[in-house]
C-alpha cells in the first residue's frame, strides 16, 4: 500500500471526503517528521516509536577500491515496533 | 505539546486545528487510519509514505537457540518482524549540511 490508497481507503472507511483524509495523514507523517527534525522523540502507543540516534564521523573504506573515505556524522531517525503491532502482525 | 515527545494526543491536536470537527471525532479518524496502516503492514507486507520512508513486514523462519542463563537449548518460533525504511528525502532533510 502506499500513501494515495492509505488516503483512499481511509475515506471510504470513514465516508469522508479524499480532501479530509489527506489532511489527517499528511499532518500525522508531517508531524512525525517535524518533531524529529527538531530533535523531539515520537511515540504512538501501539504502533511504535521514534527517535533520533547520532551516529559519530568515521575514516572508512571504499571496500572495491581500497580508498580511504571520510564519513561524516549522521543523524538517522531509528523506528522502534510497538508491543501492539508486533502482536497484531504475529496474529 | 511536551517538550521531549510527541504523541498520539499532539497529533490528534494538529488535525484538530485544521478541521472542523471535534476532538473525539479527529482521535477516532486516527485510529482508524492506524488500524489501516497495520491492517497493511501485515497483509500487504509494505507500506510506502513517500518522503516519509517505508514500513515492511518480513517473516523469520523458527531457529534454534539458548537461554543464556541456564544455558538451556530452546526452539524459537517463527515470527514475522516489521522494519522501518528511511526515505532518502526525509534522510537529506534532517542532514541538511551532507
Amino acid at each position: 500500500m502506499n500513501k494515495s490508497q492509505l488516503i483512499k481507503t481511509l475515506a471510504e472507511r470513514l465516508s469522508i471526503s479524499i480532501e479530509e483524509a489527506t489532511v489527517i495523514v499528511s499532518t500525522f507523517f508531517d508531524s512525525i517528521k517535524e518533531a524529529l527534525k527538531a530533535g523531539k522523540r515520537v511515540e504512538i502507543r501501539g504502533f511504535g516509536s521514534f527517535k533520533i540516534k547520532e551516529y559519530q564521523g568515521y575514516t572508512g573504506r571504499n571496500p572495491s577500491s581500497g580508498e580511504l573515505v571520510e564519513v561524516k556524522p549522521k543523524k538517522l531517525p531509528f523506528f522502534r515496533v510497538g508491543k501492539g503491532l508486533k502482536e497484531y502482525i504475529n496474529q | 505539546m511536551s517538550e521531549k515527545t510527541l504523541t498520539k494526543a499532539d497529533i490528534v491536536e494538529e488535525i484538530y486545528e485544521k478541521t472542523s470537527r471535534n476532538r473525539s471525532e479527529v482521535k477516532n479518524q486516527v485510529e482508524e487510519m492506524l488500524a489501516i496502516i497495520k491492517q497493511a503492514i501485515k497483509e500487504d507486507y509494505s507500506l510506502l509514505i513517500s518522503g516519509f520512508g517505508k514500513f515492511e513486514a518480513y517473516d523469520k523462519k523458527a531457529r534454534k537457540g539458548r537461554n543464556p542463563q541456564t544455558e538451556d537449548a530452546i526452539t524459537l518460533p517463527s515470527r514475522t518482524v516489521c522494519v522501518f525504511r528511511l526515505s532518502r528525502k526525509f534522510r537529506a532533510e534532517i542532514n541538511p549540511q551532507q
